[in-house]
């Protein structure tokens, strides 16, 4: 069951700030950030390097605390909560996609995919994998070990272990950012497609405008404002 | 199987494949393995040797003297309550046939031990032996051949070897408990006629009773202690015997710090590595779901799961090792081995524990701060530097497990200090030395200037490298010449006319014969007196209430002195000062030796007071002597004129040599004059080297262990250097340079490291020995061209060989997906 704010969002955030101390003075990100985003919603945040896009990421996902302002997901305050409560948290609300894939190296495609069910304590974890990996196409290749496949293939058994715990939001960050065009281009195909059966929301983090057009909104992080771009 | 447990199966295979991980497990499995084999041996040893017990000593208190205990002390012991036995042991030569050694006798009587069991093979139903037989050691039935009921000569009696001694307490004082035993009933002292008056021989007075009787005793003894007595007590705190051997153990103990520091280095770089490695594994699994708790727990888990499996490894190895090593002394030592407690079976394993958690915690616990949104910048992370205090915690009390397993704490914590300070300043001086010898370079070679830079850049890793190196290579070199080359050195420098045979006890009566079978068999030997007495009074005050409390430790004063007579100075010492006295002196005078007169600031004139047996006699220093310690002639410390001191009883002593093809002689003098002692030199030398061989194996063994573990840590830190290197190589590459010239500049860099770290290895080394030469052997230093080649050769090939292996040649397109990953 989809938890929501009152508003109806799976995710909002209000008047987000980060600084960093930096030599003498904090250095400040973003000062009043607001975004709120809708369930099964697919949106884009896209900007130059150093704008801080993994920053607002790692704040939405609830992987770091904002300096001020309130983050909610799926009707929960994450502020609110302690480290521990913030992971158990995620654990059961959030997948990431990564642009270097981050498989285990000594796991089979397999074993990466079913491990997250397993941290959960799911019984049905093999299952589960088996028929992730045979979404992605990658049925033949569940016994291989990351090394033994293709760019391609590893970021497919990424997206398989990112769906496998039936997230509600997916956060990914430049997934095709590592792979050449045409397997981005199926990556992507296939990241969507996943996505709009599952009715997962997606927030895509990406320079590539081409890629941010492929979702439903696309906001542009430029010198600590958020600009809703249209499509 | 639960999802921890794969993952933790899986990620322990994995890991093994690291150079980390397999510096880590190595290093464990050394520490270990080093410390069950010194915790193991050295429990067997105190128990059989050092330590006091009453199983040792053989009574529950020992009188000992140099002098026969008088009958008032076994009538206070009596009085007192205590049971009493007397024991007199002395060195004599055991002949069978043509064979004889010389070997340690125990005159015993009823009840005998007082504590403690002597066991025999054949087992005997009386507690010593009959009159006329004789208990004998293994080592004394093997050298002579004996078989039971065979006879031995002792002086001139006879006596049936109707058992084999297998172990007994109460085998004496010093090093006389190391030499192969007999024991031999009172009845039959008389009839060999070796003890006569003023023979060497220790008087031992053993009592038991309960505590309370042992206590008071002990107090009334302390206050009526002759000079000549000691007491040894269970609670005292001068060994009875193995003291040499508790030096020889707490030695190896030492070496072992080298080894145990070096496994504790090499385990906190590699966890301080791996850690760092695990890091974006940490933030990947946090990403999936585990929390903090249970990741610190599965790489806990992993830490202490390797630890299971060493520690069963390395306490195996350790008792294998223990094993070969009691048989190399087996045959060395007076009676085999006990059983050591069981505990000390798992120190190995309690050591390895400490070592992997307290090093291993702040590490560990580290990871659990590692961040997600590591995995989207995909940056180099590094968790905060807290917990410092954690480390510093941590190292204490890693100090003080490791101390405590070495029982010898202010003695380690010195060495400790001594070798990081060395090191520290070793480290320097390479360094120093290796940025002077490339700038020369700089200008000749292509990447030369680059060299220099990199030496720079990588000063502190060098500095690193070149002490661990130095160190170890030091060590190995003097471990190894001392093995053998020390003593062969200086044997090789005693003249070839030294004598290699002491007599000792003449009797008065014996010289003549003595000296005429000598003469006959054209063996010049000189015959000195010996009478014991003490020095009491200087210029007619006290000599206590004169001397420094550093004077009032000179060996002369705190002892009995063989002193000696004659109206002629001895041939083999020099004048210094003074004249000898020409023919009959109308006043006592004396010749002293004359670094003793320096010591104790003594001059011609000066009036010396002695003790001779209760008698008082003083004497004018009339000249000053220069005396060789290390001639194998009898020297003394102090001379008198004959007229002095002839009226006391004396015996002779005197010193020859015997050519390799006169050493029947030995044994026809021992069956003519079957009372004297004779002590071959020779024998005693090939003891002492058996002695140095196996205490130099032993440690060469602990030696070999630091070595393994010495290079584990130089390969890690290499590889951790290289790996730093490759994206200087793949930058250069890209900026024209090809993959050989990058491959030269690394391969140049650590071959100069090596190089020069041998050479420094082996001028320490060769200073080392030197010192060694000159204050402990007293000879001329010699030098030992086979280190100056060696050790910079080997010290070369290692550097460069491994640099060679674990660098690997980067293709253009590596280079550019290494620039792009960083």
């Amino acid at each position: 069951m989809t938890l929501l704010t009152p508003d109806g969002f799976i995710l909002e955030a209000q008047n987000v700030a980060k600084s960093f101390p930096a030599q003498e003075q904090r250095l400040e990100l973003f000062s009043a950030l607001s975004l709120q985003v809708k369930p099964g919603e697919s949106l884009a945040i896209i900007g130059r390097s150093g704008a801080g896009k993994s920053t607002l990421l790692s704040l939405l996902a609830g992987l770091d605390q904002p300096s001020a302002g309130h983050i909610k997901i799926a009707g929960q305050d994450l502020s609110s909560m302690d480290d521990a409560q913030r992971a158990a948290f995620r654990s059961q609300y959030i997948s990431f996609i990564f642009q270097s894939f981050h498989l285990l190296p000594e796991l089979s495609a397999l074993d990466n995919v079913r491990l997250p069910l397993e941290i959960r304590g799911d019984e049905q974890a093999e299952q589960q994998a088996l028929k992730w990996l045979k979404e992605v196409g990658l049925e033949k290749r569940v016994h291989h070990y990351p090394s033994q496949l293709s760019g391609g293939e590893q970021q497919r058994v990424a997206i398989a272990r990112a769906f496998v715990t039936s997230p509600q939001l997916l956060f990914a960050d430049e997934p095709t950012g590592n792979l050449d065009d045409e397997t981005g281009q199926q990556i992507i195909e296939q990241l969507f497609t996943l996505n709009a059966e599952h009715k997962t929301t997606l927030i895509l983090i990406t320079h590539d405008p081409d890629l941010a057009s492929r979702c439903q909104r696309c906001v542009t992080l430029n010198n600590g404002h958020l600009t809703e771009r249209s499509l | 199987m639960s999802a921890s447990v794969r993952l933790l199966r899986r990620q322990m295979q994995g890991q093994l494949r690291t150079t980390e991980w397999r510096a880590l497990l190595i290093a464990t499995w050394i520490a270990i393995t080093l410390t069950t084999l010194l915790s193991l041996l050295g429990d067997r040893l105190e128990r059989g040797l050092i330590r006091e017990s009453a199983s040792v000593l053989g009574a529950d208190m020992v009188l000992s003297s140099q002098r026969p205990i008088q009958d008032l002390r076994r009538q206070q012991a009596a009085d007192a309550g205590l049971n009493s036995t007397s024991v007199i042991q002395f060195p004599s030569m055991i002949s069978a046939g043509d064979d004889m050694m010389l070997s340690s006798v125990r005159i015993v009587q009823s009840p005998y031990p007082l504590r403690g069991q002597i066991q025999t093979r054949p087992a005997q139903e009386t507690d010593i032996p009959e009159p006329g037989h004789a208990w004998v050691e293994a080592r004394v039935m093997s050298q002579l051949g004996l078989s039971i009921g065979d006879k031995i000569e002792l002086g001139y009696t006879e006596l049936i070897v109707n058992a084999e001694l297998i172990s007994s307490p109460d085998r004496g004082s010093g090093f006389r408990s190391f030499s192969p035993q007999i024991l031999v009933n009172e009845a039959d002292l008389d009839a060999s006629g070796i003890l006569a008056p003023g023979s060497r021989a220790e008087f031992r007075l053993l009592l038991s009773g309960s505590t309370e009787q042992v206590n008071s005793f002990t107090l009334f003894l302390n206050e009526s202690l002759g000079d000549e007595e000691r007491l040894f007590t269970l609670q005292s705190d001068q060994p009875m015997g193995g003291g040499a051997l508790a030096s020889a153990l707490n030695y190896l103990k030492l070496t072992s710090l080298i080894t145990l520091l070096l496994s504790a280095l090499t385990i906190f770089l590699s966890l301080k590595r791996f850690s760092q490695s695990q890091h974006l594994r940490c933030a990947l699994l946090l990403s999936l779901g585990m929390t903090q708790r249970s990741m610190v727990m599965l790489y806990l888990m992993q830490l202490l799961l390797a630890w299971a499996v060493l520690a069963l490894i390395g306490s195996l190895t350790g008792i294998a090792l223990e094993q070969m090593v009691s048989r190399w002394l087996d045959e060395l030592l007076p009676q085999s081995l006990p059983a050591p407690a069981l505990w000390r079976y798992f120190t190995g394993a309690g050591v390895g524990l400490a070592l992997l958690v307290l090093l291993g915690l702040p590490p560990t616990l580290g990871l659990s701060k590692v961040s997600v949104s590591a995995l989207f910048r995909d940056e180099d992370i590094r968790t905060e530097r807290r917990g410092l205090v954690l480390q510093l915690i941590c190292a204490l009390l890693l100090l003080a497990v490791l101390l405590s397993f070495l029982e010898a704490p202010i003695a380690a914590l010195i060495l400790l200090l001594f070798l990081l300070i060395g090191g520290a300043v070793l480290g320097s001086i390479a360094q120093f030395c290796l940025k002077h010898l490339a700038t020369p370079l700089s200008k000749r070679l292509l990447l030369g200037r680059l060299l220099v830079m990199r030496l720079r850049q990588q000063r502190q890793w060098h500095r690193l490298q070149s002490a661990v190196a130095i160190l170890l290579l030091t060590l190995l070199s003097v471990v190894w010449v001392s093995r053998t080359d020390l003593l062969e050195d200086w044997q090789a420098q005693i003249p070839d006319d030294t004598p290699n045979y002491f007599v000792v006890n003449i009797q008065p009566w014996q010289t003549e014969g003595l000296q005429s079978f000598l003469d006959n068999a054209n063996v010049s030997a000189e015959f000195f007196p010996m009478v014991r007495g003490r020095i009491t009074t200087l210029n007619g005050a006290p000599i206590h209430a004169q001397m420094t409390p550093e004077q009032l430790e000179h060996n002369t004063l705190n002892r009995e002195l063989n002193l000696s007579w004659s109206n002629h100075a001895p041939t083999h010492n020099t004048m210094v000062e003074g004249q000898w006295w020409q023919g009959e002196t109308t006043e006592p005078l004396i010749s002293v030796e004359a670094e003793m007169a320096e010591i104790l600031g003594l001059k011609l004139g000066d009036v010396l007071g002695f003790d001779l047996a209760g008698l008082e006699v003083e004497a004018q220093i009339a000249n000053l002597r220069g005396v060789e310690w290390t001639s194998f002639q009898p020297n003394f410390y102090v001379i008198f004129d004959e007229a002095t001191l002839n009226q006391f009883p004396a015996t002779y002593i005197t010193s020859f040599r015997l050519a390799q093809e006169q050493q029947e002689l030995a044994n026809q003098l021992i069956r003519e004059f079957p009372s004297l002692t004779l002590i071959d030199i020779d024998q005693m030398l090939l003891q002492l080297s058996q002695w140095l061989t196996r205490l130099g194996d032993s440690s060469a063994l602990i030696l070999a262990l630091s070595l393994i573990c010495g290079s584990m840590l130089m390969l890690l830190t290499l590889q951790q250097a290289l790996d730093q290197r490759r994206y200087e190589g793949a930058l250069l590459q890209t900026l024209g340079a090809n993959a050989k010239q990058t491959q030269h500049l690394d391969l140049l860099e650590l071959m100069l490291l090596g190089a020069l770290c041998g050479l420094m290895a082996a001028i320490i080394a060769e200073g080392v020995i030197a010192l060694l030469y000159i204050h402990l052997l007293d000879i001329a230093p010699q030098l030992h061209l086979g280190l100056w080649l060696a050790l910079p050769l080997a010290s070369f090939a290692f550097f460069t060989v491994s640099g060679a292996l674990l660098r690997k040649r980067l293709t253009l397109d590596q280079c550019y997906r290494l620039l792009r990953a960083h």
